[in-house]
């Protein structure tokens, strides 16, 4: 078997978990509990990807990354890169895609803390960002545990997406799941059948971890 | 209770008998064709049909499996064949037409557009229909492979799920340039986007496209129509819609 | 709301009145923790708010402390660690160590908040609040929550932190013998306007007339028919007891029912006791 695309997705999946944990973070906070006008609309573009089928965001991003197009054309004078077909534009694509995975539980676990603790840390002269850092964040863990996961998942889970921007390169953007799509096309199902399963398992395995782990902070916490 | 009776009534209308529709299985690049070929066909014989379209690949999958497909229109030899080994099929899978390659391109011109011009700078990616599974793929890398080009412009190749998403990979200028159908460039969807050359088509094995008929049991209502359009596939007036969007 | 209301330093206010009269919202615009429509908030000589002139300094300047009804300890750090956070970069960390000694935390100091009891706990946040040397500490019903034996314990602790770092004080309560024991001035607040500011004797003792007599209050439990007489139990101030009542009275008694006796105070019998 090729462990190729397998790498390449879970190297996918890690890094676009890891931007999204730094981009999500104050927007989850944003969203939580900042007073403004428009929440909903701000709601509703980052929730966007929950409902939009891949293909939608796929074929937008197509148009975006090409450089026939303003975008894809600033990008490519200003860098020298190209998006459409290289990984950074499979990490931007799913950035995007996962977005709301990785910002609506930690938002939840931001809002499910009393708001005495960010209250009592303002009281003992820290300002935001340390509650946030210090008090806030800490107190969240499962939440953010299950952001990370859910998002690695959902990462190594993408498909319609890379297949429309990934243009199928070995070791570039031929991930696992186009892999599979690929060998079926082929007719080729033993093939197909080894991704999928490495797939299941590591998918299973990484859920299992994540519920046993949530279940024993939640059994601390409870426990007085 | 006459509410009741009517709801129940439109529930039942809802769910279809199984219909007497013949279906045809149709790969990606024969699409366009098809929408002709069936017009003609209903006209002259009176039978409705209906087409869908998917890879080759998913097709095969999809008849494997059940699926309840009477005619099966290939974009090669290779996926009916196994089919008629399987067992599928009504007789042996015969050629309709054969493919025609070419190159494409959304801003380079047609003077310029040709195989040397991949290897320029001008040219970041070729969008090639993967070979795997796509003939006018495979027969993307013979040429290149007859050419020489291969080793220098691999690092180029980007490759389409099938042949309609190398053309959107082409026509959105994602990538300069690619190979391609040219039953795609001539359908009407596709007509004047950007400009394409005829490859020299000794450099490349012919790229045969074969239906199938698929079994149908004898007493199946839709074993005669099946059996009309296969016949129609092979016909003069069926070959003169093909050749009209460039096969041969 | 409308509330005009000065406070001399170094004293303990209590604030009262019935609940949704606005004492917590009050509390926690001094804090500034939030913020009124229209208002002034001085304190010594620097202006915490004025709305006139969109004034507004932000709770982390205003030094208070604050102590809340459901502790608000932070659940990720021991005790020890939950005083320190209140530390700035370059205070001395003793204060730390004299104030877990002083409250006898020093045992506790590696626990984390869930492993204390509610009376710990609000031991350790009220010892937080003190962490910065607030010139002013906040308390929103701060003992509700516990005991009596408990409650006793924390007023006197908050007694004998205000003597030592002579803060001012403004405190939420319900509790009559917390107000009397805790704070020289009270204010009481109806639907968001103070209706009486005083000492707690001139707000409360002012209306008191010297009584003979007692209301009680009971529940009947059980009736029975006894001799010529009705033996009916009830349960007044937690507590069973017997009543002897005349036989006419069946008809109004049955279980559940609620009754007042007025009892005479001739020759009071008090026994005084302490709660430590």
């Amino acid at each position: 078997m090729d462990f190729q695309p397998l790498l390449l997705t879970f190297k996918l999946a890690t890094i676009t978990s890891l931007i999204l944990l730094v981009v999500s973070l104050p927007i989850a906070y944003w969203l939580a509990f900042a007073k403004f006008k428009g929440r909903g609309v701000v709601e509703a573009i980052i929730g966007m990807p929950l409902v939009l089928p891949p293909s939608v965001i796929g074929f937008y991003l197509l148009l975006a990354f090409s450089p026939s197009y303003w975008f894809g054309n600033f990008i490519e004078s200003i860098f020298g890169l190209r998006l459409v077909f290289s990984f950074s534009g499979l990490v931007i694509a799913s950035v995007l895609y996962s977005l709301p995975f990785m910002v609506y539980p930690i938002r939840a676990g931001l809002q499910s803390l009393p708001a005495s603790l960010r209250e009592a840390s303002y009281t003992l002269g820290k300002n935001e960002w340390d509650t946030f850092f210090k008090v806030l964040l800490p107190n969240c863990k499962p939440a953010l545990l299950t952001a990370f996961v859910l998002t690695f998942a959902h990462t190594v889970g993408e498909f319609g997406v890379v297949l429309m921007i990934g243009g199928n390169i070995p070791g570039v953007t031929k991930v696992a799941s186009v892999a599979i799509y690929n060998e079926v096309e082929a007719l080729n199902y033993p093939a197909a059948n080894q991704y999928a399963m490495v797939l299941f398992a590591v998918t299973f395995l990484i859920l299992l971890v994540v519920y046993s782990v949530n279940n024993s902070l939640l059994r601390v916490r409870q426990s007085s | 209770m006459r509410w009741l009776s009517l709801l129940l009534f439109l529930f039942f209308a809802g769910c279809d008998k199984p219909s007497d529709k013949i279906i045809i299985a149709t790969a990606a690049n024969v699409q366009y064709v098809m929408k002709e070929i069936q017009q003609e066909f209903e006209k002259e014989s009176g039978k409705k049909i209906q087409i869908v379209v998917g890879s080759s690949g998913k097709l095969t999958t999809q008849i494997r499996e059940g699926a309840p497909f009477d005619v099966f229109v290939s974009a090669d030899v290779k996926y009916p064949q196994e089919i008629f080994e399987k067992g599928g099929g009504a007789e042996k899978p015969k050629v309709y037409a054969l493919g025609t390659l070419v190159l494409w391109s959304k801003d380079i011109a047609e003077n310029d557009l040709t195989t040397d011009v991949l290897t320029t700078e001008k040219v970041k990616k070729i969008a090639v229909p993967n070979p795997k599974v796509a003939p006018y793929g495979e027969a993307a890398i013979q040429v290149l492979a007859a050419k020489n080009l291969l080793k220098t412009i691999e690092k180029k190749l980007v490759y389409g799920e099938s042949i309609a998403q190398t053309a959107q990979y082409i026509t959105s200028g994602s990538a300069e340039a690619g190979f391609n159908a040219l039953s795609i460039v001539l359908s009407d969807e596709m007509k004047g986007k950007g400009h394409y050359v005829i490859i020299d088509s000794t450099l490349y094995k012919p790229i045969q496209q074969a239906a199938i008929l698929l079994k149908h049991s004898d007493d199946s209502p839709k074993k005669a129509g099946s059996e009309a359009f296969y016949q129609f596939l092979y016909s003069q007036k069926a070959k003169a819609i093909f050749r009209k969007y460039g096969y041969k | 709301m409308e509330v005009s209301l000065g406070l001399g330093a170094g004293s303990i206010l209590a604030l009262t009145g019935p609940s949704g009269a606005g004492k917590t919202t009050l509390l926690r615009q001094i804090a500034g923790l939030a913020k009124p429509e229209f208002g002034r908030i001085t304190f010594k000589n620097s202006i915490w708010l004025d709305t006139e002139k969109t004034l507004n300094l932000p709770t982390q300047q205003r030094n208070i402390g604050f102590v809340f009804q459901d502790y608000a300890l932070f659940p990720n750090m021991s005790v020890r660690e939950n005083l320190a956070f209140a530390l700035s970069k370059n205070d001395n960390t003793e204060i730390v160590d004299e104030l877990l000694a002083e409250t006898e935390l020093t045992q506790l100091a590696s626990r984390r908040p869930f492993q204390l009891s509610g009376g710990q706990q609000q031991r350790v946040a009220l010892t937080r609040a003190l962490v910065r040397k607030p010139d002013l500490l906040l308390l929103d019903e701060p003992f509700t929550a516990l005991d009596y034996q408990m409650r006793y314990q924390l007023q006197n602790l908050l007694l004998r932190f205000q003597q030592h770092y002579h803060f001012t004080a403004i405190l939420v309560t319900h509790d009559m013998g917390e107000i009397f024991r805790l704070a020289q001035k009270v204010a009481v607040m109806e639907n968001g306007k103070l209706v009486n500011v005083g000492s707690p004797a001139e707000v409360f003792l002012g209306k008191a007339t010297p009584e003979s007599q007692f209301d009680i209050y009971g529940e009947v439990l059980s009736v029975e028919k006894q001799n010529d007489g009705l033996l009916v139990h009830v349960l007044i101030n937690h507590k069973i007891s017997i009543l002897n009542l005349p036989l006419e009275m069946l008809d109004q008694l049955s279980p559940g029912k609620k009754f007042l006796l007025q009892h005479n105070l001739g020759a009071p019998d008090i026994r005084l006791f302490d709660a430590d």
